[in-house]
């Protein structure tokens, strides 16, 4: 049977170009450019879930993986080198390696005939608890964004653990580069801020700061504005998030990383990235005070004014804000980690 | 010929696992060993994605003459969607842990290459 | 409108291609950067100017979408020529040579 997704044959000829993509950004020999190209490869993706009918995730892609990722290892490139070196031999290796993994290549397509053709609307994983989503969030929730509906309400278990893998990592982060640089602050100076030099570089462009100074207000304005209205159109905590942390991002690379370390400290950020995932358990924690199960916002109504409805909708957003707070702020973390390398003084 | 596009996007998939792993496991370079740990990562979720898509399907943003009454059929499925979507936020956490420890380790040994870095271990 | 809307977006498809070619053809990176970023710009903001002229015949909230749009057009003509300043300005002090036309 032939898909009839909307346009199928646009579809494969994206998927060939992913495939084109991700040789081409594994085999070129300059790290720089490998990571452009994998930037490249997401937006390709992107277009790909956008055409799936997944815009929420082409969403987050767009924002997540070509940029910020994108970002994550341009500023490790920084701090280390760009190119690779080349040594003779080793090709045995990879061919074996090549052979071992198209053996598990073969395997993994010897069960193509079992699965489920592509689109189809009956096959299991569409017809067995996806239905009940469907037909029953509005009148459960009053949300029609059916992707956040699921993912705060009724899977907010996965997405409060999701919530605390982000700061994990972000803790795993900090424990594997920062390194104390006590030592060095008493060596400097104490700078008198009234006579202090401009906090960037002044040899970078004008052009660049002036524009990154115009966009950044606009871009932080769209994304709370993606975090509120994610009821109703796609976003959510996730996207609002990471577009607030790569609005950070951008000033700390137009302007330089101490300007955004003037206005972000070390403390804050990392009280800031746990007190989203605090915000979003003491919702549930609340859910139970007033009667209910954990994360069962529907028994918030005591406290909220509208019907039950209502106040999981309203629970919802009050998640929403807690993981775009986390989402945000260890966005920025991670950067700044990886560009100071770990120093948290000067980095891109 | 049908039969292969029909299960198209199931070949993409694996093609694109291989080729993750392989990357993985036969790259010297510890940064494209992370790139390459990030296309294993988003063959997955691309395996995710299409069995939640339908065909004829919209995205899966009731609109209000459906708020009464929606049709399960022209609605692609939430569910795949938001488990990929935490996915793809969680990867590029997992991707940053996986950056920084190699920047750590190039600072130790100055090499990203496998071989040096043995090498260097062994002295 | 609609007739409107398909020309806007057909000059933008060969702004487009201009841009691919140039991009390819060009001899040095600066007049490569020159060729992508001024067609790319054009080119996107015919395309958007089309879409506006698209929703503008469908939907009762359709100026709602054309405003957001027109603000998108708006970042793109702000981003897209500072990406490229950017981006010269990076291969300038890489020692990125420019082509002469003795340099053959």
């Amino acid at each position: 049977m032939m898909p009839s997704l909307p346009i199928w044959q646009f579809d494969v000829l994206l998927l060939v170009l992913v495939v084109l993509f991700a040789v081409v950004a594994l085999s070129i020999r300059n790290l720089m450019g490998a990571a452009v190209v994998f930037g490249a490869y997401s937006f390709m993706m992107c277009l790909i879930w956008a055409g799936m009918g997944a815009v929420d995730v082409a969403f987050t892609e767009a924002a997540v993986g070509a940029g910020v990722s994108t970002v994550f290892i341009v500023s490790t490139i920084y701090n280390t080198s760009a190119t690779m070196r080349s040594r003779p031999g080793g090709i045995a290796f990879k061919l074996f390696i090549g052979v071992v993994v198209t053996l598990a290549g073969v395997f993994l397509l010897s069960a193509l005939p079992d699965f489920p053709d592509w689109g189809d609307p009956n096959s299991p994983a569409n017809a067995t608890v996806a239905p009940y989503y469907i037909e029953n969030s509005i009148r459960d929730t009053h949300v029609p964004n059916l992707v956040t509906s699921v993912l705060a309400d009724y899977r907010g278990f996965d997405t409060l653990l999701e919530t605390i893998v982000v700061f994990i990592a972000c803790i795993a982060i900090y424990s594997i580069l920062r390194i104390e640089t006590a030592k060095s602050k008493t060596d400097e100076p104490e700078e008198d801020t009234a006579t202090a030099p401009p906090s960037y570089d002044p040899s970078d462009s004008l052009i660049v700061r002036q524009a990154s100074r115009f966009m950044v207000p606009f871009m932080q304005l769209f994304a709370l504005y993606v975090i509120a209205h994610g009821h109703y159109s796609p976003g959510g905590g996730f996207q609002g998030g990471v577009i607030l942390g790569a609005s950070l991002i951008l000033l700390a690379i137009s302007f330089d990383l101490k300007f955004i370390l003037r206005q972000w400290r070390e403390k804050p950020l990392m009280l800031l990235v746990a007190s989203g995932v605090c915000l979003y358990a003491t919702v549930g924690l609340a859910c139970m005070f007033t009667g209910g199960n954990y994360l069962d916002y529907g028994s918030l109504d005591s406290v909220l004014p509208n019907d039950r409805a209502m106040a999981r909708s309203h629970g919802i957003l009050l998640v929403e804000i807690g993981v775009g707070i986390t989402v945000m702020f260890s966005m920025l973390a991670i950067h700044i980690n990886l560009a100071s390398n770990g120093r948290f003084d000067r980095g891109l | 010929m049908e039969n292969l596009i029909a299960n198209f996007n199931y070949v993409i998939v694996v093609i694109l696992m291989m080729i993750g792993l392989w990357s993985m496991l036969a790259q010297k370079n510890l940064i494209k060993k992370c790139i390459g740990m990030a296309i294993l990562q988003t063959g997955i979720i691309l395996f995710f994605i299409s069995i939640g898509a339908k065909n004829n399907a919209l995205i899966p943003i009731l609109t209000e003459a459906a708020y009464s009454d929606p049709d399960v059929a022209t609605v692609a499925n939430p569910l795949t969607q938001i488990l990929m979507l935490t996915a793809i936020v969680v990867g590029v956490a997992t991707l940053g842990v996986g950056l920084g420890l190699a920047q750590k380790i190039y600072h130790q040994h100055s090499s990203f290459d496998e071989d040096e870095i043995l090498e260097n271990q062994r002295k | 409108m609609e007739i409107l809307a398909y020309i806007l977006i057909s000059t933008g498809l060969i702004f487009f291609l201009g841009t691919t070619i140039g991009l390819l053809r060009f001899p040095d990176f600066y007049s490569r950067m020159h060729a992508a970023s001024k067609g790319d710009t054009l080119s996107t903001v015919l395309i958007l100017l089309g879409c506006i002229c698209l929703v503008s015949t469908q939907g009762e909230m359709n100026w709602l979408l054309g405003l957001k749009i027109l603000l998108i057009i708006n970042f793109i003509f702000i981003g897209s020529p500072t990406a490229t300043h950017a981006m010269m300005d990076a291969g300038n002090k890489a020692g990125a040579e420019p082509w002469k036309k003795d340099s053959e």
